[in-house]
């Protein structure tokens, strides 16, 4: 186990900047999750720190040692990758023992470690079988048993759960998390799901286009998000936007004027992001009128889509044809074609410049 | 879904036609080695000989030598295989993983090479090997073999090794192999149907040339090829082509005998299981 620190990492192709300088301090122990939309230079800062790929510029430390220049084998991780990679000609046992075999592990210590590595991950019954008579999960946890059997000093896993089916994906991420917490390897995990990235990271570094936006916990991600970006990625549905004007700390929108609580010397035009779970049914300290467009019910609470004036679009052609959303709880039944009541506390606003978009 | 009558009846029929097309030169080879020559030569064509004269093979192996023939014919197609296989698997790994300038162009300039028919080449071939003087050895064949064998052989291992995913060599990297490493322990084994299918295709264009071993070596009767040799039992006044039939046989069996012990390779679907 180490602490790994990446200092100016960037990496180019040619005119391409596909990751800006990248400095990032993980902890001994700690699980780092990368996470944003595709292209946006989490896998590559992942190969790049496998030694897959190599840094334009930059260095990187795992432990006291300097690895920038050290071949993947030299560097002690070990990676679990989005496709399992399993060796298809090789059995469980051999795919599992490969790495050790590599570094000249005797075969009575091999086979001793391998049994560890697959009762921990229950695999001991397909120890004997190739990996194409396994299911996706049993290969996922292949998978896991080669990189945990080495004992390394990181883990690296690039999207481990995408390829499974969505009940599978859950199990195996509570799994990964357990696993974990049993041994205590210091792990960088890139995904792009904000959910994955939300339960299993100590803490989270949000990426867009190759520069990072924000690094921080799950929970201050939710809370206080750096800007716009990180705003809207973070959250499920995700954050209601509103282009506004912000005069004499009053702003104008859902066709009224909202006194902020907090003092702000900003003037001019604004983002107002508001949670959908901040909006509640009735009344609050601001109250607004709506027509649903759309009423999607999940049982124990209701999705009330809605168009309102200024409603800007993060992202996405779904919410761009539903609108605005408000995540309420009620079970029982909403009329529909009628206007409804919607409250929320200013204080619950968050404000964005809307030239920068960063967070005021 | 079930099939009608006349779809079964069509696939049927496709079915054997085909089969009729394929085998029928095979089944005349052997009716035309087992008849007498007085048979051969009558009119309507009889389809199984009235006295097959089994005692052919026996004669043509003991008037001819064969065995020689064939010996020649295996080293110069073992030869150009294994040259060929060395330069193609490298080359065509490195067309497939690696990006270079002008990797993209020296690729399909190495495709262009096969284009040319071979006998456009049997001149300079020619001039080279006797300057270095080759002529009338086996060599020339497992040269100008591999000149026909490399550029097909490059590309069509190029494309095997594009239908491997690159993480497997990556985790084999992490693992703790070097890039060669990697594509000796993972990708080869997991190569073996493509590496086998090549190498079955270059072994039967080695073996069933004509034109270089008649132009290099038909001065030399001790390296004469067995498809060399075949054809001096023509006459110049008579021509058995009992004997010739039979002879033929004898030159069909390898590479039947080479398909059926690579047959087992040549299942695709390694893979399978390597990802999701």
């Amino acid at each position: 186990m180490a602490n790994i620190s990446i200092r100016n990492v960037s990496k180019s192709y040619g005119a391409l900047n596909v990751l800006r300088p990248f400095s990032l301090e993980i902890e001994n122990g700690e699980f780092v999750v990368l996470v944003g939309p595709s292209g946006c230079g989490k896998s590559t800062m992942l190969k790049i720190l496998a030694g897959l790929e190599p840094a334009t510029e930059g260095q990187i430390f795992i432990g006291d040692r300097e690895v920038t220049d050290l071949a993947p084998g030299d560097r002690d991780i070990a990676m679990v990758f989005q496709n399992y990679a399993l060796y298809p000609h090789l059995t469980v046992r051999q795919n599992i023992g490969f790495g050790l075999k590599m570094r000249g592990t005797d075969k009575a210590e091999i086979d001793r470690r391998v049994d560890d590595a697959a009762r921990i991950l229950e695999v001991t019954p397909y120890l004997d079988r190739k990996p194409k008579d396994l299911s996706g999960g049993q290969r996922q946890r292949v998978a896991l048993g080669r990189a945990i059997v080495r004992q390394p000093q990181a883990f690296l896993m690039d999207e481990p759960l995408s390829n499974l089916d969505a009940k599978l994906r859950v199990h195996m991420r509570a799994e990964i998390g357990a696993l974990h917490k049993r041994i205590g390897v210091t792990t960088v995990y890139v995904t792009h799901d904000q959910v994955e990235a939300m339960t299993m990271a100590d803490r989270v570094v949000i990426m867009q286009g190759g520069i990072i936006q924000q690094i921080a916990a799950p929970d201050e991600l939710f809370n206080n998000p750096a800007n716009l970006f990180v705003a809207g990625f973070i959250g499920s549905p995700g954050m209601n936007f509103l282009n506004a004007e912000l005069r004499g700390g009053k702003l104008t929108a859902f066709g009224q004027e909202i006194s902020l609580l907090r003092a702000t010397s900003h003037q001019g035009p604004v983002v107002v992001g508001l949670r959908p779970e901040h909006l509640t049914l009735g009344d609050g300290p601001v109250t607004f009128g709506v027509r649903p467009t759309l009423i999607e019910s999940l049982g124990s609470e209701k999705y009330v889509y809605f168009d309102a004036e200024g409603a800007r679009i993060a992202d996405g052609e779904e919410s761009k044809s539903k609108g605005l959303i408000a995540r309420v709880s009620h079970t029982g039944s909403l009329p529909k074609d009628e206007e409804i009541r919607l409250g929320f506390d200013p204080a619950q606003l968050y404000l964005f410049d809307a030239k920068t978009g960063e967070r005021l | 879904m079930r099939r009608t009558f006349a779809q079964s009846l069509a696939l049927y029929a496709t079915v054997i036609f085909t089969l009729v097309m394929i085998l029928f030169p095979v089944y005349w080879l052997i009716v035309t080695a087992l008849s007498t020559t007085n048979e051969l030569y009558r009119l309507p064509p009889t389809f199984w000989p009235t006295e097959p004269q089994w005692d052919i093979f026996a004669r043509v192996w003991a008037a001819k030598p064969i065995l020689m023939w064939l010996w020649n014919s295996m080293l110069a197609a073992v030869g150009s295989v294994a040259l060929s296989m060395l330069v193609s698997v490298s080359a065509g790994y490195a067309l497939s993983r690696y990006s270079m300038r002008g990797g993209a162009t020296m690729g399909l300039f190495v495709l262009t090479a096969k284009m040319l028919p071979a006998t456009l080449l049997v001149i300079p071939l020619f001039s080279i090997f006797s300057s270095f003087g080759l002529i009338g050895s086996l060599w020339t064949l497992v040269l100008a073999h591999s000149t026909m064998i490399i550029p097909f052989a490059t590309w069509m291992l190029k494309g095997y090794f594009d239908t491997i995913p690159k993480e497997l060599e990556q985790a084999a990297m992490v693992d703790g192999c070097s890039p060669l490493g990697a594509m000796v322990r993972v990708v080869l084994p997991i190569a073996t149907p493509g590496l086998a299918a090549t190498a079955l295709y270059a072994f039967v264009l080695s073996w069933a040339d004509y034109a270089y071993a008649r132009t290099f070596l038909v001065n030399s009767p001790d390296n004469w090829t067995a498809n060399l040799g075949i054809t001096t039992m023509q006459g110049e006044y008579v021509t058995y082509w009992n004997d010739i039939s039979a002879a033929s046989v004898f030159v069909a069996l390898p590479i039947i005998a080479i398909y059926l012990f690579l047959e087992r390779y040549l299942v695709g679907g390694l893979t399978a299981g390597a990802e999701k």
